[in-house]
């Protein structure tokens, strides 16, 4: 497939929103592949990576938003277990739905393929017309987290 | 007839890990009559299990959903046929969203509310600010894979609160599958409804006028009789319930509760009690405690 569109970018620690990509196909295509990447190093915190000012933080969220209370030991597990950096990727053309990949990746393809289509995109013969790539920013944990996304077709 | 439903189902086309074809298998053999497919975000899975349902002539009915999957909450639709975008999603106006999934056609559903959210799970916890409940048909006061008194308890009091309140929206019960799980001695949602009755349309008739039970598998029935109001158990025969030896009917209103024995399989309170304009009927197996907690019925309106 020829590549149509790239662009990289870079997400800020606590970044929740979307950003809407919009590609004009130049010409009806039968196959199409969008791909999305971003930092693997960056969707969880390593353990050298835990500061007490973290700890501390984690301690308050749990306090504020649940009446929670937890020791260093217990922020620490849901530090290094529970936060992860979570984006998805969902796409429209015509704004009508393709298809959204909800599942925990840093790499993913939607791969539609005349018949065939990746889980959570819907198959379909033809693409043409304004084609909408959305990347669904759900949580980002760590400053700096790249990313790359690129459509391709044919 | 009472008919199970189960409204909160996932596969491998959100992130589950269960195929179409695996959950629909799923629901057969756990005498479902109908589950929803709800996939996060996406609307794949419809037309793979309406192909297979068509092709291998099922004894199941499906309805085809979604479960948005917001920043800010989950909104679970079991009914969503037409994808309609999120992406205005405003977490003090979610109205908005709520009735345009409306407007296309959809049975709109609070998942989870009291889930915990950031920093465990970001968007899992319901925090955006419903004042019109217009939209709303239900509210997920069980969310069967959650923790009962950390996440459920506080979905059934908001739940009691508001339609003790006035305010007219359902309760219903979520297994929220991502795998094969067993549901015996799980909530689900009963309806009435009729052998060939279209599911869509009959649930769409249950959440209207609020007559949902959410149960493990006894029903709490309640009618209107000259003597008073009467209750009756009914067995909804879901596979793994296990009986009780004693039966607690409790009638919370706004200010008290009040508790009866139904272990014989009926009870009627005289209407000289009966003190309240409206009251939660809920049904134990032994003590009233949330652990022993077996049914939650429709709010009885005596006005109405």
């Amino acid at each position: 497939m020829n590549e149509l569109y790239r662009v990289e970018g870079t997400l800020s620690r606590g970044f929740v929103g979307q950003i809407t990509y919009t590609v004009c196909l130049e010409e009806p295509l039968q196959k199409l592949d969008i791909h999305f990447t971003f930092d693997q190093d960056k969707r969880k915190y390593r353990p050298e990576e835990v500061t007490d000012e973290l700890i501390r933080d984690t301690k308050a969220l749990c306090l504020k938003n649940y009446d929670l209370t937890v020791d260093d030991d217990r922020a620490r597990d849901i530090i290094l277990g529970d936060m992860k950096t979570e984006i998805h990727t969902l796409a429209t053309v015509n704004d009508e739905f393709l298809g959204c990949v909800h599942k925990q990746l840093t790499d993913r393809h939607m791969l539609w393929d005349g018949e065939n289509a990746s889980e959570g995109c819907i198959p379909r013969p033809v693409f043409d017309g304004v084609l909408k790539v959305t990347v669904l920013v759900f949580n980002v944990i760590k400053d700096g987290t790249g990313y790359v996304l690129t459509v391709s077709g044919e | 007839m009472f008919k199970r439903y189960e409204l909160h189902n996932h596969t491998t086309e959100s992130d589950a890990g269960i195929t179409c074809r695996q959950l629909t298998e799923h629901m057969i053999a756990d005498g479902v009559d109908v589950f929803a497919i709800t996939d996060h975000n996406t609307v794949s899975g419809q037309p793979i299990i309406r192909k297979l349902l068509a092709e291998e002539n099922l004894p199941i009915r499906c309805l085809y959903g979604m479960e948005y999957t917001t920043y800010y909450g989950h909104i679970v639709c079991p009914v969503l046929e037409q994808y309609v975008p999120w992406d205005s999603i405003n977490r003090k106006k979610p109205e908005l969203l709520f009735r345009a999934c409306k407007e296309a056609g959809a049975v709109t559903g609070v998942a989870h509310p009291f889930s915990y959210g950031d920093p465990f799970a970001r968007g899992c916890r319901f925090e955006m600010e419903i004042t019109d409940f217009t939209d709303v048909d239900y509210i997920e006061i069980v969310n069967n894979p959650e923790p009962l008194h950390e996440v459920n308890e506080p979905g059934i009091l908001w739940w009691e609160k508001l339609v003790l309140s006035g305010v007219k929206v359902s309760a219903c019960a979520g297994m929220d599958l991502h795998g094969l799980n067993d549901m015996s001695m799980c909530f689900a949602t009963y309806i009435e409804g009729t052998a060939d009755g279209d599911p869509a349309e009959e649930l769409r008739a249950a959440l209207a006028v609020q007559r949902t039970w959410v149960s493990k598998g006894m029903l709490v029935l309640w009618e209107g009789t000259e003597d008073g109001i009467r209750f009756t158990l009914h067995d909804a025969k879901k596979p793994g319930f296990v009986p009780s030896d004693r039966y607690v009917l409790t009638l919370k209103a706004k200010n008290w509760t009040k508790e009866y024995d139904i272990t014989s399989g009926s009870v009627t309170i005289p209407y000289d009690e009966i003190r309240f304009e409206d009251a939660v009927p809920k049904l134990y197996g032994g003590d009233p405690i949330l652990e022993n907690l077996i049914c939650v019925a429709p709010v009885i309106r005596t006005k109405a």
